[in-house]
């Protein structure tokens, strides 16, 4: 630790450096303060978060909870784009932080928070760096990144042998480090991060508002010292190791403060929030890419609640999660002894020995795992031992606050809609609720209320009936069952969602608007529209709308434009029903063109893409049959398709499909096709293999030319004997595609015409000559004598 | 050490061996040559020197890759169960086993090196017919096999390619695994042969390759499986070839140095050969024949020697991608048109960005056929 002796204008000054997430750091913390008795205790943090210490400090505040930070910069402050920022700080019972706090309160001394503001830090660091990066998990106020990754440990890792920071960590901090004097622990530590910190470039620290915030830090420690002057009291701060230097040498005059001026206060604290939030430790560990402070919360918890009884808590620890994944493979697979577990432990303490480490850790019981559990080869299946391992390593808790707990406006409006519609939230079982909603317009607002939920990935409401917009199904259906559940999951991912605005709507809407900053095809915004529309945002459907326009006119991907087609289609049929307001007609016709422009380059499509596109040409069908397309689109429409049709090498099955749709409005006789049919059938091998798959295409669209005269029928059956009973089995597949167009009633009127055909009757082809008694017999004597005769 | 193609692990680092030995002040497991530590350091190597007999020694590492690895099977053949390495083909299963029991017991040779016509009794112990016939069953018409002799003496026994052997075969291994004991009924009461401390059995497996057996879940609840990944990162790849070509090289007597460029083209080629996606983000065909980095020092070890016997002492692109050609068309003849692609596209590109050395490598692809 790091003392700047008491003078005249201040009172002393103790900075503690500690790494965030760390049983031994937590105790020394502890510990320290317990020894020393400061008047007042300072940590790290953004100090608009003062108020929340009492809640984080309350005994039925259960880690692990986090801190979420809020800022939407309305000012432009921080950037001319004027977004949304959030962050976490999370707290696990072994935090330093949380420990000095919770120290605090047992002895009666004041606590506070020192840093930057949320919304100035961002304002101080330059645009992708620090807390602004752009990542696509959350971003963590209390990454280590600033200790963990550097040339110079990477070098240091090398020369010990070890494979990561952590574990480099956990051997010199934690395994060795919990039975040291505190002193020489933070002393050893702040070696440590004067070494990181040497390493670090001034600039990279400037980018990412690390000097900024020290300057601030420093400010506010000074003032409490000067609060204090000759009392002959001390002041106590507890940082992030890295910035222990930095403070120092700042408040010991050793570096001009000057940097601090005109940092404060830049970003308007109306635009700021801060709340506490119930955390869960898969979120809080590194390994599932938060990347901050020690992985495997979940192994460290034990440590930290073992250490003030037991003289070897990692021993203990290693033992019970070799004993409880052992346990939980052999449920799972069946094959692991309890002999298996002891080869573990004694692996375990075996590598513990050789590494020189006073007792295993993490890493050893996981190479203890790898070794003892995994039979055979490691690879994906047989990696189970080691996955659970992980998991129960992570831990599962899920931490609580008291229900003094200040929440966002969010939550309120949340609350106030549940009230409103009368659902329940008190409990955490599961209800459902009934929706008809174009009957009942109350019913409407609910549904749109649960839409809303749903769009904002709060898992509270989940549609399990009811028309489904976004894959156009159940389009029938007049009415939506819900079910709903809540459990604090939905309180923390709403507020989550806090900083995207006040009430559900809002967030729903400014989450559509970053949604449309993204690069979308004209698939997904039509998709997006449809959401929307469920969502019942008014005020977004034009902007989305016109979104859809211009997308519509730059997206050449010819099944994006079909699929955007066939939603914008369905939207204007339930136009009447969900009210939109919105003009469909023009958009749908310039997607029309659109895609009878691209239609001829799908004449050779491969097989695999045969249904997405014959179902694209049967929906230019039904757009260009509407009233309004007789002119021009639909004149285009059929020329596209007998142009297509005279390209030899034209995908079979959509060769059907074209002429059946040719057929169907009066463009092509029957005899025609049959002279296409025929074409195939009387073909090279290859060609008559794909007469199935044309079949399959002319059944789609018109499956009518079955039933008119025997002729059709005659071709098939010319076909079936065309083919050897081997190449009929491998055809079969695609044939019973192709007949899967018709109903059960016309395959039975299909059969009935073939058996005429052949002078047989219905009857005779659903009837099976019987074997008589006698007949068997003489079979099976016959069999038996021809065995016999080849034994011999 | 030149009446050898390939001196034993044992002979080849004698004297780091015995510096080791002398300079070990760790608790050794009874009947081991040295402490877990002192075979840590004489595997991964160490930085700081080491005084013997007046001479400085600095231990090398000699296995690249992963150290936890190499940990983990120090400890298994410290305890009760024996060791199992599998892996791809060229991981370096061999010379791992090799540099362990050289290390434990003094010895890499104790070996039974497994096939399919592998049988009990050379597992186990045979007879010297002669004696036999003149004296009867005794311990003198005994011919041990490698697995008694470590019974015997406490040391490891190594047993190559056990996949290849016979699943009733390698099950013979069950009970002496764990009994720790063999009868030899044929000797009567003293027909016991129980295994003096410091025995265990290394065994190394192939998991890719054709016509290997599958092991009884019996005898693999007796091992300690350890999985040898192939090398992940291309510059350690090219570490490898350097120094394992320098160590072919000086057996050799050829005074020839290696060429780092080259060995970082090939080292860099093997890599994305074998993950199917370049430094530059190319996707590629995965060849199916086993690009193992043994195959690249071989390939490089080869074309160093037609440029010291035939060339003018230094390695050629035309030769190299001729021994390249060799390496891969074993198997498939497939593999050698996914080899032509990547040479159209992937090299290609690296010679009109990287120039030099690349474009010889790229002018080379016309040997590929």
């Amino acid at each position: 630790m790091e003392r700047i002796l008491r003078s005249k204008e201040m009172a002393e000054i103790i900075l503690l450096p500690v790494r965030h997430h760390s049983p031994a750091c937590a105790y020394h913390v502890d510990r320290t303060i317990e020894e020393l008795r400061p008047d007042v205790i300072l940590v790290e943090g953004p100090d608009n978060a003062d108020s929340l210490i009492p809640v984080m400090v309350h005994e039925e505040t259960k880690a692990p909870f986090a801190i979420y930070y809020s800022c939407h910069d309305q000012s432009g402050r921080i950037s001319e784009d004027r977004e949304r920022y959030k962050c976490y700080y999370p707290f696990l019972d072994y935090s330093p932080e949380l420990a000095a706090f919770r120290a605090g309160k047992r002895l009666g001394i004041r606590t506070a928070f020192i840093d930057l503001p949320y919304g100035d830090i961002l304002a101080a660091s330059r645009e992708g760096k620090g807390l602004r990066k752009e990542e696509e998990e959350k971003s963590n106020y209390n990454d280590d990144y600033l200790l963990s990754r550097n040339d110079y440990l990477r070098q240091l890792c090398e020369r010990t042998g070890l494979r990561s920071f952590d574990e480099f960590w956990e051997k010199y901090f934690e395994l060795n480090g919990m039975r040291d004097e505190s002193k020489r622990w933070f002393d050893n530590l702040l070696v440590y991060c004067g070494l990181a910190r040497e390493n670090t470039p001034r600039e990279s620290m400037e980018e990412d508002g690390c000097l900024a915030r020290e300057a601030h830090m420093a400010k506010r420690i000074g003032e409490h010292a000067r609060e204090l002057a000759g009392t002959g009291g001390t002041v106590l701060v507890v940082t992030g190791g890295f910035h222990t230097p930095g403070l120092r040498a700042l408040l010991a005059g050793e570096e001009e403060a000057a940097r601090a001026e005109g940092k404060t206060g830049k970003v308007p604290e109306k635009d700021q929030g801060v709340y506490l939030m119930p955390y869960s430790m898969e979120a809080a560990d590194a390994l599932n890419g938060y990347a901050s402070g020690m992985p495997f919360p979940g192994f460290y918890q034990k440590i930290w609640e073992r250490a003030p009884e037991s003289d070897a808590p990692y021993e203990d620890a290693v033992l019970d999660m070799v004993v409880a994944s052992g346990k939980e493979t052999r449920r799972r697979e069946g094959y692991l002894s309890t002999y298996d577990e002891i080869c573990a432990c004694a692996m375990a303490k075996g590598l513990a020995e050789l590494r020189g480490k006073r007792e295993p850790g993490a890493y050893e019981l996981q190479d203890a795992v790898l070794s003892s559990f995994v039979k055979g080869e490691y690879n994906l299946a047989s990696d189970t031992p080691i996955r659970i391992l992980r998991g129960l390593m992570t831990g599962n808790a899920v931490g609580a606050l008291c229900p003094q707990a200040d929440v966002p406006p969010i939550l309120h409006d949340f609350r106030g809609e549940c009230r409103r519609f009368g659902l329940k939230i008190t409990s955490t079982l599961e209800s459902e609720s009934t929706l008809s909603i174009f009957s009942n317009p109350r019913h409407r607002q609910q549904s749109m209320f649960f839409n809303r939920m749903f769009y904002l990935d709060t898992a509270f409401a989940k549609k399990v009936k009811g028309p489904n917009l976004q894959l156009k199904k159940d389009r029938n259906l007049m009415r939506e069952i819900w079910k709903y559940k809540w459990n604090a999951q939905v309180d923390a991912a709403l507020i989550e969602v806090s900083v995207y605005g006040a009430t559900i709507e809002e967030a729903a809407v400014s989450l559509v608007k970053e949604e449309l900053k993204k690069e979308l095809g004209a698939k997904e915004s039509a998709l997006l529209l449809t959401r929307v529309f469920e969502m019942g945002l008014q005020g977004q459907m034009q902007t989305v709308f016109s979104r859809v326009h211009q997308l519509m006119l730059a997206d050449t991907d010819f099944y994006s434009m079909a699929e955007a087609l066939k939603s914008l289609m369905m939207m204007e049929e339930l136009e009447t029903l969900y009210g939109s307001g919105l003009e469909f007609g023009e958009l749908i016709s310039i997607g029309c063109r659109k895609l009878i422009g691209l239609l001829p380059s799908m004449t050779r499509i491969k097989d695999e893409d045969l249904d997405p596109c014959m179902n694209a040409v049967k929906l230019l069908y039904r757009v260009t049959g509407r009233q309004g397309a007789e002119g021009r689109e639909r004149d285009d429409y059929y020329a596209v398709l007998e142009k297509m049709t005279l390209d030899g090498e034209i995908n079979a099955g959509l060769n059907g499909c074209v002429h059946g749709i040719l057929y169907g409005s009066g463009r092509e006789t029957a005899e025609k096709i049959e002279m296409v049919c025929r074409g195939y059938l009387s073909g090279t091998r290859e060609q008559l293999f794909s007469t199935a798959q044309f079949f399959r295409g002319l059944f789609f669209t018109a499956r009518d030319l079955v039933f008119i005269g025997e002729q059709f029928l005659r071709m098939l059956d010319g076909f079936y004997g065309a083919v050897s009973e081997e190449e009929f089995m491998e055809l079969l597949p695609k044939l019973r595609m192709a007949f899967a167009y018709f109903t059960p009633r016309e395959i039975d009127r299909i059969a009935s015409m073939a058996a005429g055909i052949h002078g047989k009757g219905q009857r005779d082809i659903l009837e099976r000559q019987e074997v008589y008694p006698d007949w068997y017999a003489y079979g099976k004597e016959l069999d038996a004598f021809v065995k016999s005769r080849m034994q011999r | 050490m030149e009446q050898y193609i390939k001196p034993p692990v044992e002979i080849r680092y004698r004297e780091e061996l015995e510096a080791l030995r002398a300079n070990d002040t760790g608790v050794r497991p009874e009947n081991w040559q040295m402490s877990p530590r002192a075979v840590r350091t004489f595997i991964l190597g160490s930085s700081k020197p080491i005084r013997h007999d007046g001479k400085e020694f600095t231990i090398e590492k000699k296995y690249f890759g992963n150290d936890a690895l190499v940990e983990r099977c120090i400890v298994t053949l410290a305890g009760n169960r024996g060791l199992m390495l599998v892996g791809e083909p060229g991981t370096a299963k061999t010379m791992l086993s090799e540099l362990l029991s050289a290390a434990i017991s003094g010895v890499s040779t104790n070996t039974i090196q497994g096939t399919a016509g592998t049988t009990e009794d050379m597992i186990k112990y045979s007879w010297n017919y002669a004696l036999l016939l003149a004296q009867g069953p005794s311990r003198e018409a005994l011919v041990p096999s490698p697995l008694y002799v470590g019974m015997e003496k406490g040391i490891l026994t190594r047993f190559e390619e056990i996949t290849r052997t016979p699943a009733e075969i390698q099950d013979s291994l069950i009970s002496v695994l764990s009994d720790k004991v063999l009868n030899v009924p044929e000797l009567g009461d003293d027909g016991f042969l129980f295994a003096r401390p410091g025995f265990n059995v290394i065994g190394t497996a192939n998991t890719r390759d054709k016509g290997v057996n599958e092991m009884s879940s019996a005898l693999k609840r007796r091992f300690n499986f350890e999985t040898v990944m192939p090398v992940r990162e291309a510059a350690m790849e090219k570490r490898i070839i350097v120094s394992e070509v320098e160590k072919l090289a000086a057996e050799s007597h050829i005074a020839m140095e290696v060429d780092e460029d080259v060995a970082e083209i090939l080292a860099s080629t093997y890599h994305e050969l074998r993950e199917g996606v370049s430094s530059y983000g190319h996707r590629i065909d995965r060849p199916s024949a086993v690009m193992s980095t043994a195959e690249a020092v071989s390939v490089y070890y080869q074309a160093m020697i037609t440029g010291y016997y035939y060339g003018d002492g230094t390695i050629g692109m035309d030769s190299l991608v001729q021994n390249l050609v060799g390496a891969i068309s074993k198997e498939n003849k497939d593999d050698l048109e996914k080899v032509k692609g990547y040479f159209n596209t992937v090299i290609r590109d690296k010679s009109s960005k990287e120039g030099g050395l690349w474009k010889e490598y790229y002018e080379a692809r016309k040997w590929l056929r």
